[in-house]
């Protein structure tokens, strides 16, 4: 390539990636600079009023931490028998068929968990909108997540700490329990991390399963009763509502979102660095 | 989330004895819960869907250009079109910046300004999608409109807007994952093309990037199978207008109309119709049909990136 070219592709290049990253900067200033009059701490403790138009968001941030909450209830505990079975109990083959089912698994459109929760727990299961529901579905969606994380984990556990463990004559219940599993919880926490970031941001899943504009406070029971959710209070009112009072609240509500959902990202950022570093130093597992 | 190619595992410990493990049986038994919700998703759709295929035929739903519930006749080709002109123009303008980005982050960065920009692009990728759909609604949508002002457009709603917004979203997607299949090829290919007199650019175009093809494509992919499967965002831009479709095929008329509103699979799913339908075998069969046609456009999408990758770890781990 002439050195001219060379400049002009390079030049190129460098463009696309300071674009890349100029998108994100427009994004995060655009929320912040619009929802900033709104945002106070008054804003965080008081409840909605006039359509979104007055007050605060304290229950449709309650109601998201409640969804998320669930959503990780329920899918630790699967993720960590999936995560052992990918790692430790399944076979060579069953281990990779698990391993394809979760790329899979993770590539189901958000929508689809929750025409799933709409047909088996709304209408079958006879809950109505839920908050139990939401979660549930938000835990689905988030199991590979999770999962991939605890097993990429597990399998960099250095091989010397499972030689003397069974060196010491620990069963292989022990050694999971003991040394694999304490080795590995920093992939559950970065993993559980991500996942409820993506939680707390969908909106798809909950449209149908959970989430209401106005009208609910606190669930009680699991019956009828639904949440209001942050992602689904910024998607109603950024369909119909454009008069400023809702306008400017509409943005912080979208600020306090990004804020927790990058709060959540940031949180699991060194666990997952160190895992590299980690995975070097455990070199010839 | 990438596909980990199986690693070490400490698997090896146990073999040949196999006790009653209570942990054992909990791990199997979450793998038959999960082989179960699979299972379940999709058996449900299928099931459910049956009478709106009997209805209609195969041919008729997936090739049906109208929709109308209340005469009874389910055609889900404008969604097809809707979900595939959207996820197209999504592809058209991400994947080629995206690349660039990779690219530059790859070949030229310092391995700490490449962890920044990446982390940076990460953090995009989380930005929840009814933030993406909000920034569309206030700012793209008169953006569009007026960009759009020669074809007199009814609004700045149209499949176009929809796939800007969308090449947006998949971005940071296409960024990170063709960075990582970059980065897969082995320094030692660098060097010696370098010493052999080749230019970084040359270097970078003949000798890493067709190694990272497989990784790349799979990138492409795995942005494709986001594209088709985002809801939230689409929803709010799109303008919602069903039986949107072109009239001839073979003419530049499936382009003109991404100028216009329309409809996706995504964003008909996720309607008020859904909630509507259940009350009514046949309508409720012909959503369901609508969401079975789009896991199986993202589950072969997905698939094929899966082996792609699987493919691109071999060839990385040869090399």
């Amino acid at each position: 390539m002439r050195r001219g070219a060379e400049r002009i592709f390079w030049g190129t290049t460098a463009l696309c990636a300071v674009g890349a990253c100029a998108v994100g900067a427009g994004i995060l200033i655009a929320t912040v600079v619009r929802g900033a009059d709104a945002l106070s701490w008054d804003f965080l403790v008081r409840a909605s009023s006039s359509a979104g138009a007055e007050g605060g968001i304290v229950f449709q941030l309650a109601g998201t931490l409640i969804l998320i909450a669930t959503a990780l209830a329920v899918a630790v505990p699967v993720a960590v028998g999936l995560a052992l079975a990918v790692s430790v109990y399944l076979g060579e083959r069953g281990a990779a068929r698990l391993r394809l089912a979760l790329y899979l698994w993770n590539g189901v459109p958000s929508v689809l968990f929750g025409l799933f929760g709409l047909i088996v727990l709304v209408r079958w299961a006879g809950w109505g909108k839920s908050w139990l529901a939401g979660g549930l579905v938000l835990g689905l969606m988030i199991l590979p997540t999770l999962t991939v994380s605890l097993a990429e984990r597990i399998d960099a556990v250095p091989r010397r700490y499972v030689e003397a463990a069974r060196g010491l004559g620990l069963t292989r219940s022990r050694v999971v329990t003991s040394v694999l599993l304490p080795q590995s919880v920093g992939g559950l926490v970065s993993g559980a991390l991500l996942g409820l970031a993506r939680a707390a941001g969908e909106t798809a899943p909950i449209l149908f399963t959970a989430a209401v504009f106005s009208g609910a406070t606190l669930p009680d029971g699991v019956r009828e009763s639904p949440v209001l959710a942050l992602p689904y209070h910024i998607f109603v009112l950024a369909q119909d509502s454009l008069e400023p009072g809702a306008a400017t609240r509409l943005w912080a509500a979208a600020f306090v979102l990004i804020a927790l959902v990058f709060g959540l990202g940031l949180l699991s950022l060194p666990l997952r660095l160190r895992v590299h570093e980690e995975a070097r130093d455990g070199g010839g597992l | 989330m990438s596909l980990p190619a199986a690693a070490a595992r400490p698997a090896w410990l146990f073999a040949g004895r196999r006790r009653l493990d209570p942990i054992r049986v909990a791990s199997l038994a979450a793998c038959a819960l999960a082989a179960a919700f699979l299972a379940g998703l999709v058996g449900l759709l299928a099931v459910q869907s049956l009478p709106a295929w009997r209805h209609e035929g195969v041919a008729g739903f997936l090739a049906g250009g109208r929709w109308f519930f209340r005469a009874r006749t389910f055609g889900a080709l404008p969604m097809i079109y809707g979900t595939v002109a959207v996820s197209a123009v999504a592809l058209v303008l991400a994947v080629p910046v995206g690349l660039g980005a990779a690219l530059f982050a790859s070949e030229v960065l310092p391995p700490r300004a490449r962890l920044a920009l990446k982390t940076v692009i990460e953090l995009l990728a989380g930005v929840p999608s009814v933030v993406y759909g909000l920034l569309g609604v206030l700012l793209l949508r008169d953006w569009m409109y007026r960009l759009l002002s020669p074809f007199d457009p009814l609004s700045g709603d149209t499949l176009l807007t929809a796939g800007v917004l969308l090449a947006v979203m998949i971005l940071p997607t296409v960024t990170t994952f063709s960075e990582d299949a970059l980065r897969g090829v082995a320094g030692a290919q660098r060097r010696a093309a370098r010493g052999l007199g080749l230019t970084r650019g040359t270097t970078a175009l003949r000798v890493v990037l067709p190694q990272a093809l497989p990784g790349l494509a799979a990138a492409a992919l795995l942005a494709l199978g986001r594209a088709l499967g985002e809801t939230i965002a689409v929803f709010l831009v799109i303008g919602r207008r069903d039986n949107q479709l072109p009239e001839s095929w073979l003419s530049a008329e499936p382009l003109i109309k991404t100028t216009q509103a329309g409809q996706t699979l995504t964003t008909k799913l996720g309607g008020s119709e859904t909630f509507l339908a259940w009350g009514d075998p046949l309508h409720w069969a012909a959503i369901a049909g609508l969401g079975l046609v789009l896991l199986a456009l993202v589950g072969a999408v997905t698939l094929v990136g899966a082996l792609l990758v699987r493919k691109g770890a071999g060839h990385a781990a040869r090399s």
